[in-house]
């Protein structure tokens, strides 16, 4: 009796679990981390490409059909990605988007290649995701390189001679870390202090005593806005005056609410502009309508790099008239795209990275305000 | 001098957390030998649970700060011992009778289950405590400067394992648990109901962690769905250092860890932190194959 | 433990062998009616059975709470990748190279700790674990790559034939589980597996019958991290890229719930809790963000109606038991 039980759960689950499949649509993936770690990243990445499909449907579709979004679970983990990758690639979709992690990434990247279907990456920065000549890769967001040139920039720009800098041991904050410290070193900057904390935890003071011993004029902080706002907190409390300085993932509004306002002034990031800040007039009015439907603006830059990766895909197919990946792929690096985009205008160079300057510098007013800092 | 006496008080704050949450890991272990998994979940319900009480009711506006945090202290913990009891009812008490690792296994599905409970309801998103509540003061002693509100956990902390402490030694009901983490057939003889013991330890474990949970949420300010994960393991590595099953071990084993944590980092390095202290663990066990201060008990013969 | 009406008769055994062949058969027609996800998630399964299945030496068999298995698993994998991508060295001559190494670690490791009682070994194999995971992280002697771990590792060439696709590798990866499971059955009956049944059953009476617990304890570690370090192997070579996320607290714990869950100590019992644990979160694909809240769900509710495990090992029986037996 009970293990017909057992089973018969079983049998339902599995039931349920089985996909549903829609005929007559253009397929579209999108492979995003809605468990784990980053489930809050994948939230939002799965809000935001619905809600374009959904506009793009009620205006007519794509091609005469109607558009549809398939969404996997990565998990945050390459292993669930890979399978999530050959899970997308068997359902007949012609494009996917995503995803967020480098490595993630990275574990799907050869499944769609091999079976040729298009993808474009949304926050994963790490540099050798471009550099494997792969046919049908692109991405929407910078690359590493690009925000450790800037980033190094900027604290020369700014007079500091002495510099912390504080990763979190993550694929990505590593490769900002070490692209950072080579450079400031080739310029002479002296690098005080570079070590790594354990992402997740909660009680930085540890750190921050060692760092203050260390008398830096700055601190690079390349990791992600949960930590940083408990550091800026804990920073706060013990009445250490450093000024910090950060990287792109920490560009998130959920930053200021854990530091508190008064601990967040006065930090500077470098970022692609943040949501709000886009000064598109289409990008405003997406951003209207996702807050009516979500309560809330999307957090992180990231996520609507996902929308774009949409909008890039369904405008690549519109203009082609075709949905063949080889086509779709040669009309976008062809340069001469020209695609509107939530964060401006989309175009990708001969690698499938996207061109033009992202970087920007932002400082967190006293108001808790991210404010744009003139070049 | 100065940064070693900084970085001491820096490791005896987090150890606090880490010791409180290892007595109820200590507590369940010392009665069914059971390994609670999803005791470090029920420390994350505790803090959203506090969160949401605390927004939604608006207790410190109504009773002032004081009368306020303590009344929401009680209801988190007697929500969070409330589930902490159920769970025993529902996952553990079928597993009593049967080999103890597939209890251990239950106890991990029971901490996948709370853990994606807590997502599900909360979004997966970071949650933010009002910032307001407490003061943020730093005092200074001799040269170190070290926030009020630390000092308040610290001495939070240690005044519930103090009362945990009293409770097992001196009342009836605690002499009764005792008598039962020894030998639960000869308690069962000598008129113990063993069943409510249980039940009681699986109210007062995870209500401790809740206030655990609330404490962390109170002074960091920042809660999310995952952190059970990383405190429950420090919590149980803290217990078993202390030697599980032992109240003032459990105290002690989460003090030396925060402390060994915070000099790992302070004099080897930070990236290798949990590294040096798993290292350190390893050879104390080896010297002392029972904890620091777990008993030695001889093999069955 | 009383004894127990003998359960094999000659029709009971005979069914039950016609049975295993019906199901070792489907699984092996399997990938040819299936689409490549589904190929794959069986890869997947493959992998962690071997898993399952080395850790079920350790743990099952020989009763050590062992829940760092992630690193020998990570310890062969890394060699594998470092001996493939700097050395040269083909991939299926890495194998046999990354067990010893698994195995040899797992000896030194073992060796001062092995006396530990169950729960206290438990997080010293917990502690290795995270040791390991940091010390890749950390990019240990300049070698791991960091958080970026190793990747171009090649795929394996057999007779000149390059195995690539998720098909070929599903006879890959079984055709290895198959010879693990022959292996393994085969020890489980030797003088070594009766030791170990002896020697987890009651300690003291085994060591009073001139059984050599140490000695034993540390072989059926050594074999277990051996035959990890080669499932680390196989997958780096699957994946191409390995990285320390790879390796978490979290692998070590799923490794450990299959073989408890699966039924610690039989080997069936440990390919079904593989088969479950493994495969249920992709069938549960389809409640979204709500999969592993029923994934969780489902372990507590198996748990509870099978105590002991999907299929429990049964004590060995002396066969002229029925004999004896009215």
């Amino acid at each position: 009796m009970k293990r017909t039980v057992v089973w018969g759960l079983t049998w339902v689950m599995v039931l349920a679990g089985a996909g549903l499949g829609l005929a007559d649509s253009i397929k579209i993936g999108l492979m995003a981390p809605v468990t784990g770690s980053w489930a809050s990243e994948g939230e939002d990445m799965k809000h935001i490409v619905n809600l374009l499909a959904a506009e793009l449907n009620a205006k007519g579709g794509l091609l005469g059909q109607q558009v549809e979004v398939v969404l996997e679970d990565d998990g945050g983990d390459p292993r669930t990605a890979s399978l999530a990758a050959q899970r997308l690639a068997t359902q007949g979709v012609k494009a996917v988007i995503g995803t967020y992690g480098s490595s993630v990434t990275e574990a799907s990247q050869s499944i769609y290649d091999e079976s040729s279907i298009l993808q474009v990456a949304n926050g994963s920065t790490a540099i050798r995701l471009t550099e494997k000549g792969l046919k049908y890769f692109f991405r929407t967001c910078p690359r590493d390189d690009e925000q450790g040139r800037v980033a190094a920039q900027t604290i020369q720009k700014m007079g500091f001679k002495k510099v912390a800098i504080l990763h979190d041991n993550t694929s990505y904050a590593k490769g900002l870390a070490d692209e950072g410290n080579a450079l400031l070193k080739k310029d002479g900057v002296q690098i005080v202090f570079f070590d790594a904390l354990t992402p997740g935890e909660r009680d930085f003071t540890a750190i921050l005593t060692k760092l203050k011993a260390a008398k830096p004029d700055v601190v690079f902080f390349t990791g992600y806005f949960p930590e940083l706002g408990l550091i800026l907190r804990q920073k706060k409390e013990m009445n250490w005056p450093v000024p910090f300085i950060g990287g792109d993932a920490t560009n998130n509004p959920d930053l200021v609410k854990i530091a508190g306002k008064d601990a967040a002034a006065g930090y500077y990031f470098l970022s692609p502009p943040v949501p709000q800040d886009l000064p598109y007039e289409k990008t405003k009015a997406f951003l209207k309508s996702y807050t009516a439907k979500h309560g809330a603006a999307p957090g992180s830059i990231w996520a609507v790099l996902a929308g774009d990766g949409f909008l890039t895909v369904t405008e690549a197919i519109k203009t082609t008239k075709t949905t063949d990946p080889t086509k779709l792929a040669a009309f976008l690096h062809g340069g001469k795209q020209k695609i509107s985009g939530l964060t401006g205008e989309i175009g990708f160079n001969a690698k499938g990275d996207r061109v033009g300057e992202v970087y920007r510098v932002y400082r967190v007013d006293a108001g808790g305000n991210f404010v744009l800092q003139a070049k | 001098m100065e940064e070693f006496f900084q970085q001491l008080t820096n490791g005896l704050a987090v150890g606090g957390i880490y010791a409180l949450i290892a007595l109820g890991y200590t507590m369940v272990y010392g009665v069914l030998k059971l390994i609670n998994f999803a005791h470090g979940d029920l420390f994350t319900l505790g803090a959203y649970l506090g969160l949401s009480l605390l927004t939604s009711l608006g207790l410190s506006g109504r009773l002032g700060p004081l009368a306020g945090l303590l009344l929401l202290a009680l209801l988190v913990m007697g929500f969070v011992a409330l589930t902490g009891a159920l769970l025993e009812r529902a996952a553990y008490r079928p597993l009593r009778q049967s080999p103890r690792l597939s209890a251990v296994v239950s106890a991990l599905g029971a901490s996948i289950f709370l853990q994606n409970t807590i997502m599900l309801l909360y979004g997966a998103r970071i949650h933010v405590y009002p910032q307001d509540i407490l003061p943020k003061v730093a005092i200074d002693i001799g040269g170190l400067s070290i926030p009020l509100v630390r000092i308040l956990v610290f001495v939070v902390s240690l005044l519930l394992m103090g009362a945990l402490y009293l409770f097992i030694q001196r009342t009836r009901l605690g002499t009764a648990i005792r008598a039962a983490a020894i030998d639960q057939a000869a308690a069962r003889l000598m008129g113990i109901n063993v069943d409510q013991v249980i039940l009681i330890v699986f109210l007062i474990g995870p209500g401790l962690g809740g206030v655990a949970g609330l404490l962390v949420g109170l002074y960091y300010g920042q809660v999310n769905f995952t952190m059970g994960w990383v405190y429950g393991l420090k919590a149980f590595t803290a217990a078993i250092l202390g030697g599980i099953g032992n109240i003032p071990g459990a105290m002690v084993g989460g003090l030396i860890l925060g402390v060994i944590e915070a000099m790992g980092a302070a004099y080897i390095s930070v990236a290798w932190k949990d590294a040096i202290a798993f290292m350190v663990l390893i050879v104390i066990l080896i010297v002392r194959p029972t904890g620091i201060l777990g008993e030695r008990v001889a093999d069955k013969i | 433990m009383g004894f127990q009406q003998p359960v094999t008769n000659m029709t009971d055994s005979k069914y039950k062998i016609a049975g295993f062949g019906a199901l070792i058969l489907l699984l092996a027609v399997s990938p040819l009616f299936l689409n490549a996800y589904w190929v794959d998630v069986l890869n997947s399964v493959g992998l962690y059975a071997l898993l399952a299945l080395s850790l079920n030496v350790i743990l099952g068999d020989a009763g050590l709470y062992n829940m760092g298995h992630a690193a020998f698993f990570a310890v062969g994998a890394y060699a594998a990748a470092y001996l493939n991508t700097q050395c040269g060295l083909p991939i299926l001559w890495a194998l046999p190279v990354s067990g010893i190494l698994a195995g040899l670690f797992g000896l030194l490791l073992a060796r001062p700790v092995i006396h530990l009682r169950g729960d206290y070994l438990l997080i010293v194999t917990v502690g290795v674990g995270e040791i390991v995971r940091i010390a890749l992280i950390n990019n240990l002697f300049g070698i791991t790559g960091g958080p970026n771990g190793i990747f171009g590792i090649a795929r394996p060439e057999l007779f000149g034939f390059r195995i690539r696709r998720p098909l070929e590798f599903f006879y890959l990866i079984w055709g290895f589980v198959a010879v693990t499971v022959f292996l393994f059955a085969r020890l489980k009956n030797s003088r070594f597996g009766r030791a170990l049944d002896c020697l987890r059953e009651d300690p003291i009476a085994a060591e009073g019958s001139g059984i050599n617990t140490g000695r034993y304890q540390l072989l059926a570690f050594m074999l277990g991290a051996a035959w990890a370090g080669m499932a680390g192997c196989l997958y780096a070579t699957k994946m191409t890229i390995i990285s320390p996320e790879s390796f978490s607290f979290w692998e070590s714990v799923l490794i450990f719930i299959i073989v408890i869950l699966g039924g610690a100590g039989n080997i069936s019992g440990v390919i079904l809790g593989t088969f479950l644990i493994i495969g249920l979160p992709e069938l549960f694909r389809g409640f979204a963000s709500a999969r592993m809240w029923v994934f969780g769900l489902a372990m507590m509710i198996m748990m509870v109606f099978r105590t002991e495990g999907i299929l429990p090992h049964r004590p060995r029986l002396f066969k002229g038991l029925d004999r004896l037996l009215p």
